[in-house]
């Protein structure tokens, strides 16, 4: 008779219970959703906002400006250009960075002992806040006086300075030079740690069969490394789309606007015209682009994960 | 555990009767002195009060030199905020607008008093000037700068304490050797730096330093320097842009024409390559502001001490008349979001004063150049930069300035890019001038 009734009692408590189950749950993570809101939500909903008004900076959302913003972004030559230009620096960069990354990693992995030394002093230009970076390359690169053109003179390459950072096609590679110094030891820190999880079994067994270096990284290091090699370029890739810092210190988007890549112009939207409503419409039209952009990028490296894991 | 009764009596207090009839005693003096002691505060009235003043970089000399003067007539502090000059408005603005309010007196370049009176960033101080005109004397200040630094809407926004314009300064060793005159003309101008870098280029100096980074204060001063010489303007009295006259594609096709024989490369050259290059002797000329006959002079910074002259910019075309470039150029005013701009009021009114001002213009670094009439004019100044002296008076007076309405940071932008354009050698000078004339158009109009 009691269990049957608190059998029934559970029955008739057990809604209740989830309900109290489900509130508690909430309740549990709504410091995450809120903060989620927050840093998420309410920043894009602002970007929404701001782009369909005329907003200044120092008076944003004055008047209602309908999809004006977007028509002028999407008619400004300068913009459209710069989208392009940001895709043109960010899949090289990536590229470039992956492969010396890599190449770095397994010098390390090569080097077992000097590794853990190789790897702090790769961590160096890490720790190098991005405008001492781009301060130093600009020192390097300089016409005038710069560390590269005295080398070139003194080896007598040259009679005259070159101008690396005032020619177009030399300072879109001397931004890449830099962000390449700049990132290649990330890239080569996430491949260490991916060689260094890989199974020493298989090599020896490799090694045992006669397989030489080349053949084994051929046939086993680098398939084993394709899932994290995808993700680290994917991530670079993201990261170099955003590219600002060097080019607002080594070439301030120029000559002309040859080096002006969609974050840089969207701040000169924002700071150096204070057109604000113009700047939200740019970086909304600007994460469009680079999500199609990189959708192809994502789907072959899921690709080469499913096949390689 | 003390009682109520205990807590009434003296010996219950922790200090002895001696102490107190002294402290009484102290008390009876202080209420028989209190007239002096107001006295004394109101000789120190700011005395344990602070103000926060943001400047540019370039003048942080001159704000510590205010600062330091300040506390000594006032008793008051200000905290010294120097901030890049290519991002005053935007550090202003984003201070006021996101609510921090941390700066009491701004400084400005006069071409953004109309955007930051449009956006509420300054603080209106038409009253305070008729109020106080008898301290200011606006009178003495030029008056070509007066109201293009000042003036927007009809009504007054700041008070100016750097009055800048470019001089030619040139290199009087390296033109000796070569036997050259100072130019008058742009052309004189172009076949000097020709020559000096054809001759000297293998030594590593050039015949003029071209400022043409893309920044508008940077290539834009160089592009007015040619065109108040070749006799243009910016604005048309409507109001309209004056882009579409010819002397703004001259003047584009001069400053195109002294690249190729400049400091390479006139694109990367900013303030701070300039400068330097011209105090260490390595190019014959350089459009500069005139406070660089003050760095000329500093043996600790200036390797061309009395090897150096200026004169005023050269002229161009059918113009016969020489015309200074009001490039750059400075005011205080109070920020909107100021709690004390009584307080604030009181520093712009000391730190334009022309004593102040004399005193800034005396001062080796300060960047500060002269703005009124009497400082212009003043003994002491004639005796500290003579042949700068020489070059500004008469000139200033009839600057030409930049656009400084609401609309004048998005006008230069857009000019500054059209210029990079043609130093890039990607526009021609016709093309790019019309591109800007056809924005300026859009932009006024809009």
């Amino acid at each position: 008779m009691a269990l049957a009734e608190s059998i029934d009692t559970a029955r008739t408590d057990a809604p209740a219970r989830r309900r109290r189950w489900r509130l508690g749950n909430a309740s549990l993570a709504s410091p995450l959703v809120v903060t989620l809101a927050l840093t998420t939500l309410y920043p894009l909903v602002a970007l929404v906002a701001l782009s369909l008004s005329k907003s200044t900076l120092g008076k944003p959302l004055r008047d209602w400006a309908g999809i004006a913003n977007f028509t002028r972004v999407l008619g400004d030559p300068a913009f459209l250009a710069s989208l392009w230009r940001s895709a043109a620096f960010a899949f090289p960069m990536a590229a470039v960075e992956l492969v010396l990354g890599l190449a770095l990693a397994l010098l390390f992995h090569r080097l077992v002992r000097a590794g853990r030394v190789f790897t702090s002093l790769a961590l160096l230009p890490l720790m190098t806040p991005p405008v001492m970076v781009g301060v130093a390359w600009k020192l390097i690169f300089a016409a005038d006086g710069g560390l590269l053109n005295g080398w070139l003179r003194a080896a007598g390459l040259i009679d005259a300075p070159m101008s690396f950072l005032g020619s177009s096609s030399w300072a879109a590679v001397a931004i890449v030079v830099a962000d390449a110094w700049q990132w290649t030891p990330f890239v080569a820190l996430l491949c260490f740690a991916a060689i260094k999880g890989l199974s020493e079994e298989v090599m020896e067994a490799a090694r045992l069969d006669g397989a030489t270096a080349w053949q084994r990284f051929r046939h086993i290091t680098l398939p084993l490394l394709v899932p994290t090699l995808a993700a680290v370029f994917l991530l670079r890739l993201v990261m170099a789309f955003k590219l600002f810092d060097l080019v607002y210190v080594l070439t301030f988007g120029g000559p002309g606007f040859d080096t002006t890549t969609s974050g840089f112009q969207i701040w000169r939207l924002a700071f150096e015209q204070f057109d604000v409503g113009r700047a939200a419409a740019a970086t909304l039209v600007f994460v469009g682009f680079v999500s199609l952009v990189i959708w192809p990028a994502s789907r072959a490296a899921r690709r080469l994960e499913a096949r390689y894991t | 555990m003390t009682s109520p009764h205990d807590r009434g009596s003296l010996s219950a207090f922790p200090i002895g009767r001696r102490r107190l009839l002294a402290g009484a005693s102290a008390g009876a003096l202080g209420l028989g002195l209190a007239p002096f002691g107001r006295a004394f505060a109101q000789a120190k009235r700011f005395d344990g009060q602070s103000l926060n003043l943001m400047i540019i970089q370039p003048h942080v000399v001159a704000g510590r030199y205010l600062a330091e003067a300040w506390e000594k007539l006032t008793g008051g502090k200000v905290n010294v905020t120097a901030v890049p000059y290519d991002q005053l408005q935007a550090k202003a603005t984003l201070d006021v607008q996101s609510g921090t309010n941390n700066f009491d007196v701004i400084d400005y370049w006069y071409t953004g008093v109309g955007a930051l009176a449009n956006d509420g960033i300054i603080v209106d101080v038409t009253d305070r000037i008729e109020r106080d005109k008898a301290e200011i004397q606006p009178d003495d200040y030029l008056r070509s700068i007066y109201d293009p630094y000042t003036l927007a809407d009809g009504k007054r926004w700041g008070l100016p304490y750097d009055g800048d314009s470019h001089l030619l300064f040139y290199n009087t060793e390296i033109f000796g050797r070569h036997g050259l005159k100072a130019p008058t003309t742009w052309d004189e101008y172009l076949e000097r730096s020709k020559a000096i870098t054809e001759a000297e280029k293998a030594n590593g100096i050039y015949g003029a330093a071209v400022l043409g980074g893309k920044a508008p204060i940077i290539i834009g001063a160089s592009y007015t320097n040619r065109l108040a010489g070749f006799g243009g303007r910016y604005l048309k009295e409507d109001g309209s842009s004056a882009l579409d006259e010819s002397a703004a594609v001259e003047a584009a096709k001069a400053l195109k024409d002294a690249a190729p024989s400049a400091l390479p490369t006139p694109l990367e050259t900013r303030f701070e390559e300039g400068l330097p290059a011209f105090l260490s002797g390595k190019v014959a000329m350089i459009e500069f502001w005139s406070d660089l006959g003050v760095y000329a002079q500093d043996p600790k910074g200036s390797k061309i001490v009395d090897k150096w002259d200026a004169v005023r910019i050269p002229v161009g075309g059918s113009n016969k008349t020489s015309r200074l470039a009001l490039n750059s150029g400075f005011a205080f005013a109070i920020s909107s979001g100021s709690e004390k701009q009584e307080h604030a009021w009181e520093f712009i009114k000391f730190a334009t004063s022309a004593k102040t001002g004399l005193g800034l213009l005396l001062t080796t670094g300060s960047g500060i150049d002269p703005d009124r009439t009497s400082t212009l004019n003043a003994p002491e100044y004639k005796q500290f930069a003579p042949k700068v002296q020489t070059a500004l008076a008469g000139a200033l007076e009839n600057g030409l300035p930049w656009p400084n309405g609401p609309e004048s940071p998005q006008l230069m932008q857009v000019l500054a890019d059209e210029l990079a354009l043609i130093l890039a050698d990607q526009k021609a000078p016709e093309e790019a001038i019309a591109a800007a004339h056809e924005q300026w158009t859009a932009i006024i109009g809009s």
